[in-house]
């Protein structure tokens, strides 16, 4: 594609100026392709634990399910009802903000409460078949929030390199060849201003040493 | 494209000069030790642009039991990876040489400390990120 140059002064200070910018605008594409190099990678990185937490979580829902129905069988609807009820301890779940490059992504993390006084399940009515179900549907929702946290950074990082790959690309494609251009055009109009002083001079001289032989 | 910009005008350059200040934003405005970390409910840093970075508190416990208690007071985090174009890949400083233990502890082999830095290639910093996800940060140069 063409270049389009404006330039409205032609003059040295502005081809000094623009210098400048081309110099400016490539570091800035340099950073842009490090930065750009780096949130891919942490993409990767995101989708590979994104992909093993969920066939994880997928298996650890399978085992709290069988565990659930087993002690549905044992205990029965009614009894099951009544004992989960209510919650033994409270769980709460935290959520911050951590930088990736520039990136701020979400961070929970799961604080566990102390057990609720009153709240304890009944020994006599309670089984180790309950009991092993509560602690796999405890690790499930420990995966779930990982999980949330890993989906979330991965769109958040998927939309960051859209947008540093369109600045990099402006900045490679439009950005600095329309300066490097300019500075081309102003260059070479400098050396023709050059050269045309150069052969005034030469005729003026020239006039003059003619000047000088009529006189003689 | 317009490069020779009007005297009034300084989009061009100014939106240069922004995007080169909003590259490091992020970097913490302070860095903190471990020990103070460890005492905070909410262990967080400050970062340039006045947003909050939060750490893990298993990260770092990890790191609390991979150095000796009294250094405690010495490793400043996060720590911070310095990103520049350089083939030879990423550095990180190490002053009193806690984070080139800490990091060839994570990449399970010695690591040389050339006038205070750490030279880490590629594939090595993905599996120091992946180990120090909220107790590391990128700053570019």
């Amino acid at each position: 594609m063409a270049k389009k140059i404006q330039v409205t002064r032609p003059t040295k200070i502005e081809l000094a100026r623009l210098k400048r910018r081309l110099k400016l605008a490539t570091r800035i594409q340099k950073i842009m392709k490090d930065r750009l190099s780096i949130l891919v990678m942490e993409f990767l990185q995101t989708v590979k634990e994104c992909a093993a937490i969920k066939e994880r979580l997928l298996g650890e829902y399978a085992e709290a399910y069988k565990a659930l129905s087993a002690a549905t069988g044992y205990h029965g609807y009614a009894e099951l009802d009544k004992e989960l009820m209510m919650p033994e301890r409270t769980f709460t779940v935290s959520a911050g903000t951590r930088n990736v490059a520039g990136v701020r992504i979400p961070l929970f993390e799961i604080e566990k409460g102390e057990p609720l006084q009153g709240k304890m399940k009944n020994p006599l009515d309670t089984s180790s078949l309950l009991d092993h179900t509560a602690t796999l549907a405890q690790k499930c929702l420990e995966t779930t929030v990982e999980l949330a946290e890993l989906e979330s950074a991965l769109a958040l990082l998927g939309a960051e390199i859209n947008k540093v790959k369109r600045i990099n690309n402006a900045l490679e494609y439009i950005v600095m060849p329309g300066l490097d251009a300019t500075i081309r055009y102003l260059t070479m109009k400098f050396e023709e201003r050059d050269r045309e002083e150069v052969a005034r001079l030469k005729y003026v001289k020239l006039l003059i040493e003619k000047r000088e032989a009529y006189a003689y | 494209m317009l490069t020779d910009v009007p005297p009034g005008d300084k989009s061009t350059p100014e939106y240069l000069q922004n995007e080169l200040r909003g590259v490091n934003a992020h970097a913490p405005k302070k860095q903190k030790t471990l020990r103070e970390l460890l005492r905070e409910a909410h262990p967080h840093v400050v970062c340039s642009d006045g947003s909050n970075h939060y750490f893990r508190r298993k990260e770092l416990e990890y790191l609390s039991e991979m150095i000796y208690e009294p250094e405690q007071d010495f490793l400043l985090l996060p720590i911070i990876i310095e990103v520049s174009s350089h083939p030879r890949g990423v550095i990180v400083r190490s002053r009193k040489g806690i984070e080139a233990r800490i990091l060839s502890k994570i990449l399970g082999m010695p690591l040389n400390v050339r006038e205070d830095t750490i030279r880490l290639y590629r594939p090595q910093l993905s599996v120091v990120r992946k180990s120090l996800k909220t107790t590391s940060q990128y700053v570019f140069f």
